[in-house]
């Protein structure tokens, strides 16, 4: 924007004036300064107590609160075989929750984008695993899935099928935790992409089908193509929720650590061992993977315009 | 102007000099687990309150297993809350707390009685709350590992109490043949990646001589824990143990046995009361409870337990705190406890109590096995060495790792702890 025409300029302006009118580049720093100082205290203040601390030997029942080791931590790491079992754990659940709740999802919404009578209660039953805290929805399925008082079991068993342990098997135990995590988030894939299906033009549809397209050839011809930047917007913020999954995992333990992700690592590392440093190592590899797979992302958004 | 300035000044010295009188009340919070009984600790907590009018205390509950507890602890005075005044620590953790400098110690608040008050306490407990000759905590109760079982059904089949691990199996094995019940268990253990599980591990261990740390250094013998892996696996395999000895925990244990569903259990004292006198119990009179079997060629042995009463470094009340703490560590205390709650006193006096006595007969014979009970080790790092043994005896009991396996693991684990 230009400047603000001369005849606006008074040619003497008090303080006050100053303040009740600004110009606007004052105007733009007065408007910015609560939001700069908001994320200093809560963003760059903590990211960069956490780089420190992990280049620091911060073992608080070690007595050490501070002394420089460089990269001590990262090498550690590097050969700390339950760090890269976690990452294994975390990157599963992923690759599999990730497309898992993207196609219930998408199936969800467009069931609520047909037209029905009932769509009201329909669409809020849609939001309800979404608004149902993560830890909750770790503890319903640790019960469905629990070996003597489950459900599942239950249900197998009436159908004939032997019932599992399935918290004594790691690979189980995934299964129970990718259900439970598909459950939980598709609904929030459906918000998304729901408000993406009411975008597209009904009359493209009518035209398709005066050419005489098949429902198939409207869904992958229109819906997808036209769909694809909503999905970009819930892929990012379900890969990032994944690649930080902690909730629905912690409440939902395998044999041992077997089924341990990178945020149950990291917070067994600084809440039960109280050893920051290494935890804030940890914590900056996570870091680093969700700047990398955001970066991926939006390369890929800027490469298809 | 002046002289109602002066008037406003004279007011507002008075409201600030009133201030102290209407805020004499002292508002304590001590926190404590959902197991250790809150419901008896909150009404001897009544008693406390009319003998001293200007307390009020509150209790917070919290903390499901000892795990859960202590992460609850970590995260509140890691941020240096001042919320909670007192709380109950499980006997292995004073060192830690010691070290983190949450605890207060409490020498200065005992004064001169600091040497008569520890001396009440039984020497195990007492050595367990001191750290660098500072007293970090005071013995709320202690605790040790039992065999409880079933003295109805041992009696139809004129079994004895067994003795060994070994014996035990067999005796289950006929039983649960002979009565044919899927729902009746022979051993419950706690198989669970919980604080309990460390004890299961180690009771075999221990019975056949085996240590874990000696002067702060690694002294693992891998023969006698591989003796003790295969003897719990063994008693899945067998089918004594249920298959999903993974999934249960101290309470489990605690609760499968009341509901009449288990043979054999290993238990610590809380039980007692609940088997005996627990609304939904269907085994009061049927219980009897002895010292743990041993292992072949091996002495019988226990794991000690118990919880101690700390103040926390950050209260803001920390006399009247410490008051507290002396209150819920005291013999009258202990006795209440001891009748209403089936924990163990820590002072041997207690256990001569003809009213104790009455309530639980059997801690007559319970002093000689809290005394001679094993300490898991001592050391801040205690954590991690307690994770690489449940952690890994979880999944030998879940099947996923063979003792071989576990073990390589848990020296990996230990060793690395103690960097």
């Amino acid at each position: 924007m230009n400047a603000a025409p001369r005849y606006m300029e008074a040619p003497r302006r008090s303080w006050l004036d100053r303040v009740s009118d600004p110009s606007e580049k004052v105007l733009a720093w007065m408007l910015l300064t609560p939001a700069i100082v908001f994320m200093t205290a809560i963003v760059a203040y903590p990211v960069a107590t956490l780089i420190w601390n992990s280049f620091h030997d911060v073992r608080l029942l070690a007595g050490q609160s501070g002394r420089f080791v460089g990269l001590e931590n990262f090498a550690l790491l590097m050969q700390d075989a339950q760090f890269w079992r976690a990452v294994r754990n975390t990157m599963i659940i992923v690759l599999v929750t990730v497309p898992g709740s993207l196609i219930a999802g998408l199936a969800l919404a467009m069931l609520a984008n047909m037209p029905f009578k009932s769509r009201g209660p329909i669409r809020l039953a849609l939001l309800l695993p979404w608004a149902m805290p993560l830890a909750f929805v770790g503890l319903i399925f640790a019960w469905f899935f629990h070996s003597e008082y489950g459900i599942v079991n239950d249900l197998l068993v009436r159908m004939g099928f032997e019932p599992r342990i399935w918290f004594n098997s790691p690979t189980l135990t995934m299964m129970a935790i990718c259900i439970a995590t598909i459950w939980k988030t598709s609904s929030f894939m459906a918000l998304i992409l729901l408000a993406g299906l009411q975008t597209i033009p009904a009359s493209l549809y009518e035209a398709a089908e005066v050419d005489g397209a098949s429902k198939w050839t409207q869904f992958t011809q229109i819906t997808l193509p036209l769909l694809v930047p909503s999905m970009l917007v819930a892929l990012i913020f379900r890969t990032l929720t994944a690649i930080q999954s902690f909730d629905i995992p912690y409440s939902m333990p395998g044999p041992g650590e077997e089924t341990q992700t990178l945020a149950m690592y990291i917070h067994m590392n600084a809440v039960d061992y109280l050893d920051l440093g290494y935890s804030s190592a940890l914590a900056v590899c996570m870091f680093i993977l969700s700047i990398a797979t955001t970066w991926i992302y939006l390369r890929y958004v800027r490469g298809d315009k | 102007m002046r002289m109602p300035a002066f008037g406003l000044a004279v007011l507002l010295l008075a409201l600030a000099t009133a201030r102290p009188v209407s805020a004499q009340q002292v508002e304590l919070r001590a926190f404590m687990g959902g197991q250790h009984r809150p419901d008896v600790v909150r009404s001897l907590l009544k008693d406390y309150m009319a003998a001293n009018p200007g307390v009020k205390v509150t209790v917070e509950v919290g903390g499901a297993t000892s795990e859960l507890h202590q992460r609850y602890l970590s995260t509140v005075l890691t941020a240096r809350d001042e919320s909670i005044d007192a709380f109950l620590i499980d006997i292995i953790r004073p060192a830690q707390f010691a070290a983190a400098g949450w605890a207060e110690p409490l020498d200065a608040y005992l004064g001169d009685e600091r040497d008569a008050i520890r001396a009440r306490y039984l020497e195990g407990y007492r050595t367990a709350n001191t750290v660098n000759g500072k007293t970090i905590a005071l013995p709320g109760f202690a605790d040790a590992m039992f065999l409880y079982y079933r003295k109805d059904l041992l009696e139809k089949y004129g079994e004895p109490v067994p003795t060994t691990w070994p014996e035990l199996a067999r005796i289950a094995r006929k039983i649960l043949d002979a009565e044919r019940d899927p729902n009746l268990q022979g051993l419950s253990f706690q198989g669970k990646a919980v604080e309990g599980a460390v004890c299961t591990f180690l009771l075999p261990y221990w019975s056949l001589g085996g240590e874990i740390v000696r002067d702060g250094k690694m002294s693992f013998d891998r023969t006698k824990a591989e003796a003790s892996l295969n003897m719990w696996r063994a008693m899945v395999d067998q089918g004594i143990a249920k298959r999903n000895i993974a999934e249960v925990g101290t309470d489990d244990t605690r609760k499968e046995f009341q509901a009449g569903r288990v043979l054999f259990a290993i238990n610590w004292g809380y039980a007692w009361n609940h088997f005996q006198t627990g609304a939904d119990t269907r085994v009061a009179g049927k219980v009897g409870v002895v010292r743990l079997p041993a292992m072949p060629g091996g002495k019988s042995v226990t794991c000690s337990g118990g919880w101690s009463w700390a103040v926390s470094a950050f209260s803001r009340n920390k006399a009247e705190a410490a008051k507290l703490v002396r209150y819920l560590t005291s013999p009258a205390v202990a006795e209440q406890l001891a009748i209403r709650a089936s924990q163990h006193p820590a002072m041997a006096e207690v256990y001569a109590d003809p009213d104790v006595l009455k309530a639980v007969p059997w801690f007559a014979d319970a002093l000689p096995v809290i005394e001679t009970a094993y300490a898991r080790p001592v050391t801040p790092m205690y954590r991690p060495i307690s994770d690489a043994l449940r952690i890994n005896f979880n999944t030998v009991m879940a099947g996923v790792r063979t003792p071989r396996e576990a073990l390589d693991e848990i020296e990996h684990r230990i060793k690395r702890a103690l960097r």
